[in-house]
C-alpha cells in the first residue's frame, strides 16, 4: 500500500478530523475529516466504539486516569524517539480503507499497515498530518453522505 | 519478588458490565483477576486464541509499531492496585538500551501475548489480591466458566 501512495504523482489531500458522530443504532462511530483546502467536502469512516472514543479522546483533548492504548503507543514513542510523521488513507476494498503510518527514528524511516482509527488516534496524539490520496478520495462512500448525517445527528440531539 | 503468571482465561462480569481476566501463577497457587474493557478483553481473547484479524487491531498495530524499529517487549510486570486500578510497566530492549513504559495492565497483557513476552506480577498486588473478596468467587468457578469470549 505505501508502494501504491508513492507511485502516485498527483498531491495527497490532506485533512483534519472534524468530529465524531455516534451511531447508537449500530454502535459504531462515524469520523467525520474535512479537507484542509475545502472545509464543506468530508470525508467519513465507520469504526468501532473503543475506536471513536480513543479519537474523541484526542480531539477533546481529555485526560484520562491511566494511558488508553494509543496513549501508550505515543508513549513508546516518546521513550524510543519514534517520530509519527505522516499518516495516510491509502486505499479502500470493499468498503474497508487501509492506512499507512510513515515513522521516522534518527533518519530511519518506516512505514506500518493500520486501521485508519488507529492511524487518526496516534495522528491526533502526535500532531501528525492526516492526508488520502486522491484515488481513495474519489472513491470515498456515498453522495448524500452529508445530509444523511445531518439527520442523524439532529435525531440525537 | 517478582511472580511469573500465565494468562488462564476471559470471563464477564454482569454486575460490573466488564471482563476479568484472570492470571494464575505456575503453581496454582496464588490468582490475580483484572478488570478490564470490553475492547481490550476482545484483543487479549484474540491474542489467546491465535486469531489474526482481517485488519491489525489496536495491539496488532503496536507491536508493527515497535517491530519496525526491531524494539523487543521482554517482559510485563503488574506492580501495583490501587483503588482497583491496577498499574502496570513495560520492560523494552532498543538499540542495545532498556526502556520502561507505564501502561494498564490490559495493554500490557494484550502486548504480551502478542510477543511472547513473560508476564509477572509483583508481590504485593497478589497479597492485596487475595485479601479480597472477590477471590473466593473466582476459585469456586468451574473451568468451563473461562475461555471463550464471543466479540
Amino acid at each position: 500500500m505505501e508502494a501504491r501512495a508513492s507511485q502516485t504523482t498527483e498531491p495527497l489531500i490532506q485533512l483534519v478530523v472534524n468530529r465524531v458522530v455516534e451511531d447508537s443504532n449500530t454502535d459504531t462511530r462515524i469520523i467525520v475529516l474535512a479537507r484542509t483546502d475545502d472545509a464543506a467536502e468530508h470525508f467519513m469512516v465507520w469504526v468501532g466504539a473503543s475506536e471513536g472514543e480513543a479519537i474523541k479522546r484526542a480531539l477533546d483533548a481529555a485526560i484520562t486516569p491511566r494511558p488508553m492504548s494509543h496513549d501508550l503507543v505515543k508513549s513508546f514513542g516518546e521513550h524510543l524517539g519514534i517520530k509519527t510523521e505522516r499518516v495516510v488513507l491509502t486505499d479502500v476494498k470493499s468498503s474497508t480503507y487501509y492506512a499507512t503510518v510513515f515513522l521516522e527514528n534518527k533518519g530511519v524511516a518506516r512505514t506500518i499497515d493500520a486501521r485508519p482509527s488507529d492511524a487518526i488516534a496516534l495522528a491526533l496524539r502526535c500532531q501528525a498530518p492526516i492526508y488520502v490520496t486522491q484515488d481513495v478520495w474519489r472513491r470515498r462512500s456515498g453522495q448524500n453522505l452529508d445530509a444523511w448525517l445531518s439527520k442523524l445527528e439532529t435525531k440525537e440531539v | 519478588m517478582i511472580t511469573q503468571m500465565q494468562v488462564k482465561g476471559l470471563m464477564f462480569d454482569p454486575y460490573n458490565n466488564a471482563y476479568i481476566v484472570i492470571l494464575r501463577d505456575d503453581d496454582q497457587a496464588e490468582m490475580l483477576p483484572i478488570w478490564v474493557g470490553k475492547s481490550e478483553a476482545s484483543s487479549i481473547s484474540l491474542a489467546l486464541e491465535n486469531v489474526a484479524p482481517p485488519r491489525p487491531m489496536t495491539h496488532d498495530f503496536m507491536k508493527s509499531y515497535l517491530d519496525a524499529f526491531q524494539a523487543k517487549v521482554i517482559s510485563v510486570v503488574i506492580t501495583d492496585l490501587s483503588e482497583n486500578t491496577y498499574f502496570s510497566k513495560i520492560h523494552l530492549t532498543y538499540a542495545d538500551s532498556e526502556y520502561t513504559v507505564d501502561s494498564r495492565p490490559s495493554d500490557a497483557i494484550a502486548l504480551a501475548l502478542r510477543s511472547q513476552a513473560p508476564i509477572f506480577a509483583s508481590e504485593s498486588v497478589i497479597r492485596k489480591q487475595t485479601s479480597e473478596e472477590l477471590d473466593q468467587w473466582l476459585e469456586n468457578l468451574k473451568p468451563e466458566d473461562f475461555g471463550k469470549l464471543d466479540s
